[in-house]
C-alpha cells in the first residue's frame, strides 16, 4: 500500500514538474520602472514618446534560454508623446489607425543566448493585424535579490531596435516624403521584472 | 439717431466675426501642418465653423441680455426672434464644427479621455446647446413650465460663454499666441462688462422705481 502512496505521489510529481518549472521562471514585470519607448526624427529635431500600456509574459532562465519566452502586449492608445493632439493624430489611420487595430503585439519563438549577456528573442511582430518576423536584441543587465522588495529576485532587461516604420505600414510615406517624419523609429524596450524567490 | 445704433450695431458684429474667421489663417493651428488634400480642407472648414458659433454665441449673450441700446435700434421682439433663430445658428455651426474636426481624424477615433480634457469641455457644450435648442424649441410638446424652463435656461446660457472661451483657449493651438488670446479674452471681458453693465442699470432702475 505505501509503494502505491509512493508511485502516486511520484507520477503527480512528474506530472506537475514542467509547470511548476515554468512558473518558478515566470517573471512579472514591474510596470513602474519598465518602459517601451521610441525616438523618431521630425524635420532636425528628435520627437521621443512611449506607451504607458503594456503588458508582458516573460519566462525566462538563463541556465535554460530554450525554454525561455517574451509576450508582449502594447495598447496603441496609451501612445504619449506629450502632446494630446499628437497623440490622437499617431492613432488615427494616418498612422496607427487604433480604431481598427487596438494592440501591438510581439510573442516570441525562440530565445537565443549570445556574448556579453545578450540575448536575441526571435518573434512575431503583429502590428496592423499583420504579422513580421523580428529579432529583439535583449540585454540581461542583471540579476539579483531585490534591494527594496524581501523575497523577491529582480531580473532587467534592456534592448534598442530600429524598425522601418513604412515597412510596417505605419503610415503611406507622405510625412516622409514631405521631409516631415522619419521612417526609422528607434524603439526602446527597458524592463524591470520580479519573481518570488 | 436710429440708424447711427443699427449700424453700429452691425458693424460691431461683421468686425468681430471678420476677426474671429482671420484668426485661424493669421496664426494657422500646426494640427493643419499635418493634414493633406480633403482633410485639410475640412479641418480648416471645422475650425471656421468653431469660429462662426463663438461669435454667434457671444452676440447671444448680447441679444439675450438685450438693453436700451439694442431695444431702442431693433425692439424687443425682434430681439427676441434673432435670439430664437440664432440659437439654431449656434447648433448648426455646432454640429458642422464637431463634424469638420472628427471626420478627418476618423469616426472610431475619439478623442475621449482626460488627457483630451479641452475637447471633451467641447463636447460638454455641444450637449448644452444641443438640450438648451430642444428644450427652447420644443417648450410646450416637452411640457416644461416657462418658470422652471427660465430657470434652467438662464444660467445655462451665461455658463456657455464662459465653457466655449476654456474649450478655444486649450484646444487650438491658434490661440497659445499672445494676439489671439488677448482678442479673444478682452472680448469675453467686453461681453461681461456688457451683461454687467445692463443687469446693474436695470437693477438700479428697478430699485430707483420702487422707492419711487
Amino acid at each position: 500500500m505505501q509503494i502505491y502512496k509512493s508511485l502516486c505521489v511520484l507520477f503527480l510529481s512528474l506530472l506537475f514538474f514542467p509547470f511548476a518549472s515554468t512558473a518558478a521562471n515566470t517573471w512579472e514585470v514591474d510596470t513602474g520602472h519598465s518602459n517601451i519607448y521610441f525616438s523618431v526624427d521630425h524635420i532636425f529635431s528628435k520627437v521621443h514618446g512611449h506607451f504607458n500600456d503594456f503588458t508582458s509574459e516573460i519566462v525566462f532562465d538563463p541556465a535554460d534560454a530554450g525554454n525561455s519566452s517574451f509576450a508582449f502586449t502594447i495598447t496603441v492608445d496609451s501612445i504619449d508623446t506629450n502632446i494630446s493632439k499628437r497623440d490622437k493624430h499617431l492613432q488615427s489611420a494616418d498612422f496607427f489607425d487604433s480604431g481598427k487595430y487596438s494592440t501591438i503585439t510581439f510573442v516570441s519563438t525562440a530565445v537565443t543566448p549570445g556574448d556579453d549577456g545578450l540575448y536575441n528573442i526571435t518573434g512575431k511582430l503583429t502590428i496592423k493585424g499583420k504579422s513580421y518576423d523580428l529579432v529583439l536584441p535583449l540585454v540581461l543587465a542583471g540579476m539579483k535579490d531585490h534591494p527594496a522588495a524581501a523575497g523577491k529576485e529582480v531580473a532587467g532587461f534592456n534592448g534598442k531596435i530600429v524598425l522601418d516604420r513604412l515597412a510596417y505600414g505605419v503610415g503611406t510615406g507622405k510625412f516622409y516624403e514631405m521631409g516631415l517624419v522619419g521612417k526609422d523609429v528607434e524603439v526602446f524596450v527597458s524592463l524591470e521584472v520580479t519573481r518570488n524567490k | 439717431m436710429e440708424y447711427f445704433r443699427k449700424y453700429t450695431s452691425a458693424l460691431i458684429f461683421l468686425l468681430a466675426l471678420a476677426c474671429a474667421l482671420s484668426l485661424p489663417y493669421l496664426y494657422e493651428s500646426q494640427t493643419l501642418w499635418y493634414k493633406i488634400g480633403l482633410d485639410k480642407t475640412l479641418l480648416r472648414l471645422g475650425q471656421i465653423s468653431g469660429m462662426i458659433a463663438l461669435v454667434l454665441l457671444f452676440s447671444q449673450i448680447v441679444l439675450a441680455v438685450a438693453g436700451r441700446f439694442l431695444e431702442k435700434s431693433f425692439g424687443l421682439k425682434n430681439i427676441m426672434a434673432w435670439h430664437r433663430a440664432n440659437g439654431l445658428l449656434i447648433l448648426f455651426f455646432a454640429v458642422l464644427h464637431v463634424l469638420l474636426i472628427l471626420v478627418p481624424e476618423g469616426l472610431e477615433n475619439l478623442p475621449i479621455g482626460f488627457k483630451f480634457w479641452p475637447e471633451m469641455v467641447g463636447a460638454l457644450l455641444f450637449w448644452i446647446i444641443l438640450a438648451m435648442v430642444i428644450s427652447s424649441r420644443y417648450r410646450q410638446a416637452l411640457h416644461l413650465d416657462y418658470r422652471r424652463w427660465r430657470a434652467i435656461h438662464k444660467p445655462l446660457g451665461y455658463l456657455t460663454p464662459v465653457i466655449i472661451v476654456v474649450h478655444v483657449l486649450y484646444v487650438s493651438d491658434s490661440f497659445s499666441h499672445n494676439v489671439p488670446k488677448t482678442i479673444l479674452l478682452l472680448a469675453f471681458a467686453l461681453l461681461c462688462l456688457r451683461v454687467f453693465w445692463v443687469k446693474g442699470t436695470a437693477f438700479l432702475q428697478n430699485r430707483k422705481d420702487k422707492s419711487v
